[in-house]
């Protein structure tokens, strides 16, 4: 009994069960008026200029924020990425180890959450405008290296070797035989990172590293849910431009999606356009320089650091004595659960909305608010119903990241051929089977690789709802930071790691696997 | 008294960019008729199988579904369509599932979601299935195979099996034979010519009059109306060389 794609799909999808069979338990029993109230503020945000004004400065400091970090961990992480591949190593220094064991040390920076980066720099250096942008450069630089190395090493060597064997200078040959083919498929990876960055500069605000989410916090905190929306709504207006902005060059340069961005998969090469993207990407650059300089951005407020408490005695002992098993396994319930409800909760809605016209584009509206909104505050408001724990904190990300796969499931679909589902509804199919069987078949496998990825992502950040949803490694994260309990600090930042670093290799092979068995 | 007409157009008109793709055609289909569309490139001949088959409204004009105009949505559009099956150009299987899974895809409009998930886990009606891949020469033991692992001949089969599994009233065909070599563009017609014999009706639209031999009716079109419409015995050469006479 094997399940075929389409039904594939739908199996993330099981974890509903259990999580509503739990939610009756997980309930309070009150908090539904304060929802309500939340609810009825979106249609009624505050105009208030004093409210609008702060908005829109602590908008224009997250902008600032992402564009900065996102300028800076493209750029590192191009110069990482290229010394961290195996073919550029080879051909400049004659041997690939060192760019090997670049490639291990870089997978530290990459596992740890930005937001750990960024509350471990606010308790180094303190409320500097540095802070932020490093907190999002550092991981985001070496997750960049990693697609840059994936695909430098995995373009055909024949035209590098040609090259060489003219006469070519190693330099010179390598930039004429990699940089083209790549640089499509970076710049489409790069655009989406840029969206990342601004999901994560509103996500540092939240914790208190300046910007729209500290906003958003304190009006959410004081159950001030009018001024709460009018923020959200102005962060819809810059997130909704620049998600349609980048698909458009993507589109219009012809790049890969992100669907098909896999390890080992290159890009097509697009030639003479290269010129033009690389022309827009310096724009950009000046751009992030331009912020930088307006917010203040100083490289060098990161040498000075802040004399810290000293270690207490008996710490390391008390770290071990932390009730890691339970740590560990909530956190990893919490992967799980999450990871179920962001994968499997696209295609059955799509599922259940498509015999109407309009409940496409209400998911789609409902998916843009969820990736928009930032997990803890979701977590937050759930907690207005239900008991902390792992299911308010899975259901806050997992509605999270329901939004970033549920966007790309439907690009998916609506770039998917329309020919076999139009064959069934011809045929007297009903509008889901027909969507089911027609169109979910072509998209199962890489929806599903994607999910995979995800799910990785949704481990690392599992910290960020465990702040404030009282489970796992994230909770026990924050009491020790707020006890400056540095031992047992650097313990969870190692557990935190290695579950990073093998949930990667699973997702990796489970990728692999998924994309191998694909139909030539 | 003659049968009543499964399918019937009157004064059917689509419009198109610089003139229309349909322009007021009457039709008329019984049970047990196999009719042949013939027709220069552009003639209209795709335009009126995605009328027939309901994939496109005409802008004016009606259409008769067994004497009933075609239901817009909901149940009672399902229950019309399911009676119309059609043999598209491009085949359209899924080719990500087993052959048995797209031959029981023609079953789907009959069957309910608990029937039709199960399909996607595991084989069902398997005796049915192994009876159409006998009927058109298949080996029954292709049922578990993916279908993108079959060669063109089988795909073609494999669709046209799909259209037996549905057990259509009325089976419609766009040019299932272009970019078929000879031998398998007879077998295919005969398998079809076989599939839409009586109580069924066959509407196929055909690029070579060569291989009218076994249609009832042949029909002319050309820019969009009928210029023809003959008993398939009658139709004369110089008729045929009118119809592909330089396009207008």
């Amino acid at each position: 009994m094997k399940p075929a794609p389409p039904l594939l799909l739908l199996l993330p999808a099981l974890v509903l069960l259990p999580v509503v069979v739990l939610l009756p338990a997980a309930s309070h029993g009150g908090g539904w008026e304060l929802i309500a109230s939340f609810a009825t503020a979106a249609l009624q945000p505050s105009l208030e200029p004093a409210v609008l004004e702060s908005q829109l400065r602590g908008l224009a400091i997250t902008c600032g924020v992402a564009l900065v970090s996102w300028a800076a961990s493209l750029l590192i992480g191009l110069a990482l990425g290229a010394a961290s591949s195996q073919v550029v190593v080879l051909h400049l220094l004659g041997r690939s180890w060192p760019a090997d064991l670049l490639a291990r040390l870089l997978a530290l920076p990459r596992s740890i959450h930005e937001l750990i980066w960024g509350l471990l720099l606010l308790q180094l250096i303190g409320l500097e405008p540095a802070v932020a942008v490093a907190a999002i450069t550092i991981p985001y630089a070496a997750l960049v290296a990693r697609v840059v190395r994936d695909q430098l090493d995995a373009l055909p060597r024949q035209s590098l070797e040609a090259l060489s064997s003219a006469g070519a200078g190693a330099p010179a040959a390598l930039w004429t035989a990699l940089g083209p083919p790549v640089l499509p498929g970076l710049l489409s990876y790069g655009g989406y990172r840029l969206e990342c960055a601004l999901r994560s500069a509103t996500l540092l605000g939240v914790f208190g590293l300046g910007g729209l989410g500290n906003d958003l916090l304190l009006s959410l905190q004081s159950l001030q849910f009018r001024e709460l929306w009018s923020g959200l709504w102005l962060l819809l207006a810059v997130m909704l431009p620049l998600e349609a902005l980048i698909a458009r060059l993507r589109a219009h340069w012809s790049m890969p999606a992100r669907l098909k961005l896999v390890p080992g998969a290159p890009a097509e090469p697009v030639g003479r356009q290269g010129r033009q993207m690389l022309a827009a990407l310096g724009g950009v650059l000046m751009l992030a320089l331009a912020c930088a300089l307006w917010l203040g951005i100083n490289p060098v407020q990161l040498l000075h650091w802040q004399p810290l408490p000293p270690l207490a005695p008996g710490g390391w002992q008390q770290a071990l004595q932390l009730n890691w098993p339970a740590l560990i396994a909530n956190t990893l319930l919490l992967t799980l659960l999450a990871a179920g409800l962001a994968v499997g909760s696209g295609p059955l809605l799509l599922l259940v909305a498509a015999p109407w016209r309009w409940g496409r584009a209400l998911l789609q509206l409902i998916w843009m608010l969820a990736r928009l909104w930032p997990p803890p505050l979701s977590a937050l408001l759930l907690l207005f119903v239900l008991k902390p724990g792992v299911l308010p904190a899975a259901l806050a990300l997992g509605f999270h990241n329901l939004g970033i796969l549920g966007r790309l499931l439907n690009e998916a679909i609506g770039s998917a051929s329309p020919s076999a589902e139009q064959a069934l509804s011809a045929s007297g199919t009903g509008p889901r089977l027909a969507l089911l069987y027609g169109r979910f078949s072509g998209v199962a496998r890489s929806y599903l690789a994607y999910g995979a990825y995800r799910s990785d992502v949704m481990l690392r950040e599992t910290v960020v709802v465990g702040l404030v949803g009282s489970t796992g490694l994230g909770s026990q994260l924050r009491e020790s930071l707020a006890a400056f309990a540095w031992q047992q600090i650097a313990l969870l930042l190692v557990a935190y790691a290695l579950l990073t670093l093998v949930g990667e290799d699973l997702s990796d092979r489970f990728r692999r696997q998924l994309l191998g068995g694909t139909s030539p | 008294m003659s049968a009543p007409a499964l399918l019937e157009l009157r004064r059917v008109v689509v419009a198109g960019r610089d003139h229309p793709r349909l322009a007021g055609i009457d039709l008329t289909l019984r049970p047990g008729e196999r009719v042949a569309l013939l027709g220069p490139s552009g003639a209209g001949k795709s335009t009126l199988l995605a009328v027939a088959n309901g994939l496109l409204s005409p802008d004016q004009g009606t259409v008769l579904w067994q004497g009933e105009t075609p239901a817009r949505r909901g149940g009672r559009r399902r229950r019309q369509q399911r009676c119309i099956g059609t043999l598209w150009q491009d085949l359209r299987l899924i080719e990500e599932l087993t052959v048995q899974q797209n031959l029981n895809t023609g079953r789907l409009a009959s069957w309910g979601w608990p029937r039709a998930v199960l399909n996607l886990l595991v084989p069902l009606e398997t005796q049915a299935c192994s009876q159409v891949l006998t009927r058109l020469d298949l080996d029954p033991g292709l049922l578990n195979q993916p279908v993108s692992a079959l060669s063109g001949g089988q795909r073609q089969r494999v669709a046209l099996g799909r259209l037996l599994r549905q057990d259509p009233q009325l089976l419609l065909a766009d040019e299932p034979l272009a970019s078929l070599d000879p031998r398998l563009a007879a077998e295919l017609l005969a398998l079809l010519l076989d599939a839409g014999a009586t109580p069924r009706a066959l509407l196929l639209s055909l690029h070579r009059p060569d291989l009218l031999k076994g249609f009832d009716r042949a029909i002319g079109l050309r820019a969009g109306a009928v210029v023809f419409d003959l008993p398939a015995e009658q139709l004369q050469q110089d008729r045929l060389d009118a119809l592909y006479a330089s396009a207008p």
